[in-house]
């Protein structure tokens, strides 16, 4: 039961660190707003099934793609200028991004806290001793297929191409005839796209409240750094990973050891293995 | 004759002089008087008040502004009290510092009249020391803490919330209600004032009472993850949880118990997470074992003609409210300001501290209906050696998607 709870949490870690390392590896920036984009998911869910009153489906639809531009529109009007600073700039702006968006949600929803319904609601299901409940089922499954779209296409795509592309050398991918100022602004949106999901997912197991957004940049990066900062496969195991860790750590210590244990295993892997568990680039001692 | 003239004249420079002179000190001296009586003038009387507007408990400050403010332009509007206007200043208070020196600029730069403490019993216990010593008049609206109620003091009144040895008796009375025959109780409580004064009344009684295994398990402010807890209350085959907690505490631990081997348990839970927000969190399908106390006659979002009324009112001068709202601290807000204006009333004019005082302590059956207000709280009783407002606690169930008041619990 233990692990079928911390692969839920995984499962929704691994999509939150799947946007850092699309975004990461499409333009070499840390987005440390990416919990705002999650947050800015799991509002606008709130919005359609609690608000709307229309359900889950349409929410699968609209939001991923709401939070892509709310992204885009990030990269477009606030990052694209500054693009050719120094890399500390870049990171910084993304974490006074980040900061300004949850203040924003702070001040224009007058409750610290919103509830979303259940999307299966229902008795759990008992395997012997081992209970559970459709919503594990469901965020289990639904995060792990849409962070391996993600990866497909990333992976596939013609989009994805010209994404690595830009990733491998820009100047390259210009001349071939992709556009930077477009492929930068598609993986931001499709960053921004994977951290909505993200968010529909969380939004019913973790509530709507501005500390979603650090919750889940905070998971989201060590996720990504013990997977591998440059590995789409890497974030997809090191959320699973850190989601187990952090509740068999909470379940056998203590709630208060989640924090730190996710930080423990980030730093043995930075320590041990810097370049992350399952990077994609090959290392060779030479 | 030119001498005649001067003369003349600088007797009545000196005339004008000595008459301006009385003038200007006549002037002085009429709000000179009545400011001597800090807060008030002759035609307004300051209410300070104080409560955290943001932060995980905003559910309980940002209310009790609101309906603070609404009730004081209603009674505003129907002409004051003895001829003069109520004016509120609410200062946000999250931690208890923040308390301490919202208190101090209240009274001490502000100058209010009465200093309300809306804050819930983190506010009320920090503050607690401080309008022991200034000797202002405070109305403890919220706060269930013993600290603000021992030593007693004179200047400090108890309004809705009764003390957590109340509330914890009608939590154990309510939960055996549900499970007649429980052995094992599990009680999942918050590190802050509110939960741990509870926490205290209600292990002492269970231990009192005998023949129960009491399993505690803790938790931080605004936590949202409960495996440890929930885990240890299934390893140990609770029967009944009662939870000390916000809505949104209580709402995931029940959420995520059936996930942690919980389940066939029955949830009490206390005043503050009686509020509807929290069935978004636990689905209407996991309702029917979660019993709750509430602290007013009626939940917010019945139709019984006064809550009723009350809330068209409510919506009508804020528009569509936040999920969860109106909650038992919109009543509250709404509620305890029209007892504090039948206070001011009773006083009289001559409003100073000593006289509020006692104008106070023969408040009797006092309901926000004898000051043209809806009832949506329960009536206060005040004596002289007993501040405490309100003593009753109803029991309340989950019915058709929504919390209902189904009868007192103590």
């Amino acid at each position: 039961m233990i692990v079928v709870g911390g692969l839920k949490f995984g499962a929704i870690y691994s999509l939150a660190a799947l946007g850092i390392v699309v975004i990461y590896k499409a333009t070499r920036i840390v987005n440390f707003a990416h919990g705002a984009f999650v947050l800015a998911g799991a509002y606008a869910t709130y919005g359609i099934v609690e608000g709307l009153n229309i359900g889950y489906w349409p929410a699968y639809v609209l939001v991923p793609i709401a939070a892509g531009l709310l992204a885009a529109a990030v990269e477009f009007g606030i990052l694209r200028p500054i693009r050719q600073a120094d890399m500390f700039a870049l990171i910084t702006s993304t974490i006074f991004i980040g900061i300004g968006l949850s203040e924003v949600y702070r001040l224009v929803q007058n409750t610290e806290m919103l509830g979303v319904r259940n999307p299966l609601p229902g008795p759990p299901i008992f395997i012997g001793d081992v209970i559970i409940t459709k919503e594990q089922i469901w965020v289990l499954v639904g995060a792990i297929i849409s962070a391996l779209i993600g990866v497909a296409i990333f992976g596939y795509a013609p989009i994805g191409r010209g994404l690595r592309a830009m990733a491998a050398n820009a100047r390259g991918a210009a001349l071939c005839g992709y556009s930077n100022d477009g492929m930068n602004a598609m993986a931001w949106f499709l960053g921004g796209a994977l951290a909505g999901l993200a968010g529909i997912f969380a939004a019913p197991s973790k509530g709507i409240s501005p500390e979603l957004a650090i919750s889940m940049i905070t998971a989201g990066f060590v996720a990504a750094v013990i997977g591998g900062i440059d590995s789409l496969r890497g974030a997809l195991f090191g959320g699973l990973i850190l989601g187990v860790a952090e509740t068999f750590a909470a379940a056998y210590v203590s709630s208060a050891m989640k924090n730190a244990v996710s930080f423990l295993l980030l730093f043995v892997v930075l320590l041990w293995r810097s370049e992350g568990l399952f990077p994609e680039a090959k290392i060779r001692d030479v | 004759m030119i001498k005649e003239h001067i003369a003349h004249r600088r007797t009545v420079l000196k005339a004008g002089a000595a008459l301006a002179a009385t003038g200007i000190f006549g002037l002085r001296s009429g709000p000179s008087l009545a400011q001597a009586v800090p807060g008030v003038t002759d035609s307004e009387v300051l209410i300070g008040a104080l409560g955290q507007l943001t932060g995980p408990f905003a559910f309980i400050g940002a209310p009790g502004r609101d309906n603070m403010q609404m009730a004081v332009e209603k009674l505003n509007d129907a002409g004051g009290i003895n001829g003069r206007k109520l004016r509120l200043l609410f200062e946000h208070a999250s931690t208890p510092a923040e308390s301490v020196a919202a208190a101090k600029k209240l009274v001490e730069n502000d100058k209010v009249f009465v200093l309300v403490i809306a804050s819930g019993s983190t506010g009320a216990a920090a503050a607690a020391d401080y309008v022991r010593s200034a000797q202002i008049p405070t109305y403890n609206t919220v706060g269930a803490t013993p600290i603000i109620r021992e030593p007693f003091s004179r200047n400090v009144f108890h309004g809705t919330i009764p003390p957590a040895s109340v509330t914890g008796q009608a939590m154990i009375d309510i939960g055996f209600q549900a499970v007649p025959s429980a052995s094992k109780i599990g009680v999942l409580a918050g590190t802050y004032a509110f939960p741990q004064s509870h926490l205290a009344e209600i292990k002492s009684r269970l231990e009192k009472r005998g023949g129960v295994e009491v399993v505690i398990e803790q938790f931080d402010a605004a936590a949202s993850d409960f495996t440890a807890q929930l885990v240890s209350f299934a390893r140990r085959r609770v029967q009944l949880v009662l939870i000390l907690g916000s809505f949104t505490e209580a709402g995931f631990a029940i959420k995520q118990a059936p996930e942690k081997g919980l389940t066939d348990v029955h949830y009490v839970l206390d005043g503050s997470a009686v509020n509807n927000a929290i069935i978004s969190i636990i689905g209407a399908e996991n309702t029917k074992n979660v019993w709750g106390y509430f602290n007013a006659p009626y939940f917010p979002t019945q139709d019984d003609p006064p809550i009723a009324s009350y809330r068209r009112e409510l919506v009508q001068k804020y528009g569509t409210l936040p999920q969860g709202r109106p909650n038992i601290y919109d009543l509250i807000g709404y509620g305890s300001t029209y007892i504090l204006a039948q206070v001011l009333k009773k006083t009289g004019r001559d409003l100073t501290w000593p006289r509020l005082i006692e104008a106070w302590e023969t408040l009797h059956d006092a309901k926000p209906s004898d000051m043209g207000g809806y009832d949506v709280i329960f009536p206060e009783t005040v004596t002289a050696t007993d501040h405490q407002g309100n003593k009753k606690v109803a029991s309340a169930r989950i019915i058709n998607g929504s919390w209902k008041v189904v009868g007192l619990a103590s």
